[in-house]
């Protein structure tokens, strides 16, 4: 019954055909196209700016500076305690510090009895400090953070030797005075030729957190410390230096407690406070950044709607047809909405942290600096936040081919840790924070808090971790499934 | 072979059900093919597997000798209208257009001659949702001619269309083929085609029923039957019964005659003495050949309980 094809007919050659050209970057071109041409999902992606920047105004004109403000005369440096009792002499150039620890008490684990130099009695000064410690041996610190070079089961009595050469601090210990051990070293920049050295005592404060769903309460209480040195000496010996005394300025807890006495060659410090990062200090970087929390959920609704219309009403089948490889247009939509929404979050995390610095400034706070490379990393991370959460609502609606389920989905496996987290014990809610998608919120996190989860870029790398995974299995869904 | 679709063995099971069994069949340049069957025959699914857009179970499908899925710039090899309200209804019709040349590295001039050719040039910048059934068809053109190729392929494309937009569809698929394009198009009502195909592949559930020019299907179905108008139409077909013919009255006063050449009743209706006119050949509707050819069809018999061999 097949009847012959008419033999006269010349087969019709496409008239463009060799103007024709595919390629991922024409791709790339066609879903921006059809991305930039649906007016709610540009409106949607300003509107992800819009809630982030009033959430970052919002939160500021909430922010209420407690205390003294102390904050505001020294911006670079509000979450760290320089606390403590220092007993020094003036240091000039290269030179030496001497002393055994012959006891220590109180202070928890962390109190720390022992040798600093630093660059004056001023807050926030370089510093080197090498300590006994009761529960993690000989540290070398520096830098107001915690742990520092050095570890091992010393306590004291314990001989300590801080030298100083240059602007490179190397310490040592020893059981006897004679045989040393060299601890570690540390550099400080801008410490000055002439500097202070001496003996110090320092304890973190003893604190006590409750959690609740939607909140916790911090109740910090100082402890007090106590050591006793002999056998001190700093060479060389400034003519006709005398011992002074350096009180945490500032500090409340100081006034009753802290200070030093002299008897013969013995010196015994009395103080509380630590010297460290405060590890309970408001992160307003974060905070300022929070409302990517809400942008976010913007994000996602545009990044599922850019796949899941394909879906609604069978355009899939003409993208498909236009470019039947199928891995290669879902990249490209990737990248179109991922690229679109990092712009989106820098605008919007830019815009929190720019709008939001004279709320602050009137409510007393510093607001951070972006010089500050920690703040800097937090803001251009919450851009980058955005993408990725773009590149995985987009995997997440492509897998489930429905935009209900794929926003819930997504917006669930980034706020739900999150919410859930305030309510469980502290290991749990790390663990919660470690492992799902919310660990990228880390990547926001300018200081080094009690309840950090995981570190900044870790964290933002789970996240990563998660679009990846899911973008793979997208891929093979889309390749393998019939196109509807 | 740059202008042809070539279906060979194709199967499609979705669960239990099997929409295409074993359908071969090819589409030839420079005519309109029509692909003809009721609803749910499997039309649509086999254009999808054209398409590469469904994976057949079995049985491959060849656009001008190639597979879909490996061309590179598949917009100037095949251009298919499969559904018109495939259009995201916020976005303009121009971009709706720009974002597919873009896809296929397409001059955006492209966009401009497709709209004029599909008669949208003053809608093209409103948005798809704001259009009638009949200018989301156009839309569906004019997207399936970007790439000027040499195969087209339309699924139901004047549904919806006003008569206007019936004869305008008809002449444009007329003119296509005239270029030397293969075209394809589908329609469950034979009527729609009346006029407009050349050549006809019927399938019901899936399976191919007849694959056959629109002539040779007339005239089968037309079966060298003749067609004549007489006042005194009782005598006359008794006196052409008794010759032996098989004869049908229809309408008021005509009479269709099968087993007798024309002169033949001619002679003997004179030699009887019966009045006559318009003894002409008699030409059997596409209607009329598609129910005769599919009087058998499985699709039909499942209404009867039989099940197909």
């Amino acid at each position: 019954m097949t009847a012959p094809g008419p033999t006269a007919v010349t087969p019709y050659r496409s008239t463009v055909q060799d103007e024709a050209r595919d390629g991922f970057g024409r791709l790339l071109l066609a879903e921006w196209t059809k991305l930039r041409t649906v007016p709610r999902w540009t409106l949607t992606l300003l509107a992800s700016v819009a809630l982030t920047v009033l959430v970052a105004l919002l939160t500021a004109a909430g922010a209420q500076a407690s205390g003294t403000g102390k904050g505001i005369s020294d911006p670079d440096r509000v979450q760290i305690h320089d606390l403590g009792h220092f007993t020094y002499q003036p240091l000039a150039g290269d030179g030496a510090v001497v002393a055994r620890v012959t006891s220590q008490g109180g202070g928890g684990a962390w109190a720390k009895a022992g040798l600093m130099v630093r660059g004056s009695a001023d807050r926030a000064t370089p510093y080197a400090a090498l300590m006994v410690t009761p529960g993690h041996g000989v540290r070398l610190q520096t830098g107001y953070k915690g742990d520092g070079q050095g570890g091992g089961t010393g306590t004291a009595p314990r001989w300590l030797r801080l030298v100083r050469s240059g602007t490179t601090v190397t310490g040592f210990e020893s059981a006897d005075g004679r045989d040393w051990r060299r601890v570690g070293s540390v550099t400080l920049d801008g410490l000055p030729r002439t500097a202070l050295a001496g003996l110090f005592v320092a304890a973190p404060n003893t604190a006590k957190v409750q959690r609740r769903f939607g909140g916790e309460t911090v109740d910090s209480a100082p402890s007090d410390t106590r050591a006793t040195f002999d056998h001190v000496s700093v060479s060389p010996a400034w003519p006709g230096a005398r011992w002074r005394d350096r009180g945490a300025p500032g500090g409340p807890a100081d006034q009753g407690t802290g200070g030093s006495t002299q008897e013969g060659g013995t010196f015994t410090l009395a103080g509380s406070g630590d010297i460290g990062h405060d590890a309970f200090a408001d992160d307003v970087t974060r905070v300022t950044l929070t409302g990517a929390l809400i942008g976010q959920a913007a994000i996602v609704a545009v990044a599922v709607l850019f796949m899941t219309a394909e879906h609604r009403r069978g355009m899939v089948r003409t993208t498909f047809a236009a470019s039947p490889r199928r891995g290669r247009v879902l990249a490209a939509k990737a990248v179109v909405v991922g690229v679109a929404s990092l712009a989106a979050g820098l605008v919007a995390a830019f815009g929190a942290m720019l709008l939001a610095a004279p709320l602050l400034r009137a409510g007393g706070l510093a607001p951070p600096p972006l010089s500050d490379p920690a703040v800097l990393r937090a803001v251009l991370g919450t851009a980058a936040l955005m993408g990725v959460v773009a590149v995985l609502g987009l995997a997440v609606a492509a897998i489930v081919r429905r935009s209900a389920p794929a926003i819930t989905i997504v917006l669930l496996l980034l706020l739900l840790p999150q919410i859930v987290a305030t309510g469980l014990p502290l290991s749990a809610a790390r663990w919660l924070e470690r492992v799902t998608p919310a660990a990228g919120f880390a990547v926001q996190h300018t200081v080094d808090r009690f309840d950090r989860a995981i570190g900044p870029w870790a964290g933002f790398g789970v996240l990563c971790a998660y679009a990846a995974v899911a973008m793979l299995v997208a891929t093979w869904l889309v390749r393998r499934r019939d196109a509807a | 072979m740059d202008a042809t679709i070539e279906v060979r063995g194709l199967s499609k099971r979705y669960g239990p059900t099997t929409a295409v069994d074993g359908l071969t069949f090819t589409v030839a340049p420079g005519r309109v093919t029509g692909f003809v069957g009721p609803n749910g025959a499997g039309k649509s699914t086999t254009m999808r597997m054209i398409m590469g857009l469904d994976r057949p179970d079995a049985g491959t499908a060849l656009v001008g000798g190639r597979s879909y899925r490996s061309l590179r710039t598949p917009l100037c090899r095949l251009g298919a209208l499969l559904d018109a309200s495939a259009v995201h209804p916020a976005r303009r019709a121009r971009d709706h257009l720009r974002w597919l040349a873009h896809a296929n590295g397409l001059p955006v001039r492209r966009v401009d001659e497709v709209i004029e050719l599909a008669g949208l040039t003053g809608a093209a910048g409103r948005r798809a949702g704001g259009f009638s059934l009949g200018m989301r068809q156009r839309l569906g053109i004019a997207a399936a001619l970007l790439g000027d190729p040499p195969v087209l392929m339309f699924d139901e494309p004047v549904n919806g269309l006003d008569p206007d937009g019936i004869a305008w569809m008809r002449g444009l698929l007329r003119s296509l083929a005239g270029e030397g394009r293969a075209v394809l198009v589908s329609s469950h009502l034979m009527s729609e085609l009346e006029g407009g195909a050349d050549h006809l592949v019927m399938i019901g559930r899936g399976r191919l029923i007849a694959d056959i020019g629109v002539g040779e299907l007339l005239d089968a179905a037309s079966g060298g039957r003749v067609e004549l108008r007489t006042a005194r139409r009782q005598e006359a077909m008794t006196v052409l019964a008794h010759a032996g013919a098989t004869v049908t009255a229809h309408g008021t006063d005509a009479v269709t005659v099968a087993g007798l050449d024309s002169e033949r009743i001619i002679a003997l209706l004179t030699g009887a003495g019966v009045t006559f006119s318009g003894v002409a050949a008699y030409r059997a509707s596409l209607e009329e050949a598609y129910m005769e050819l599919t009087r058998d069809a499985v699709e039909f018999q499942a209404v009867t309980g039989r099940v197909a061999p």
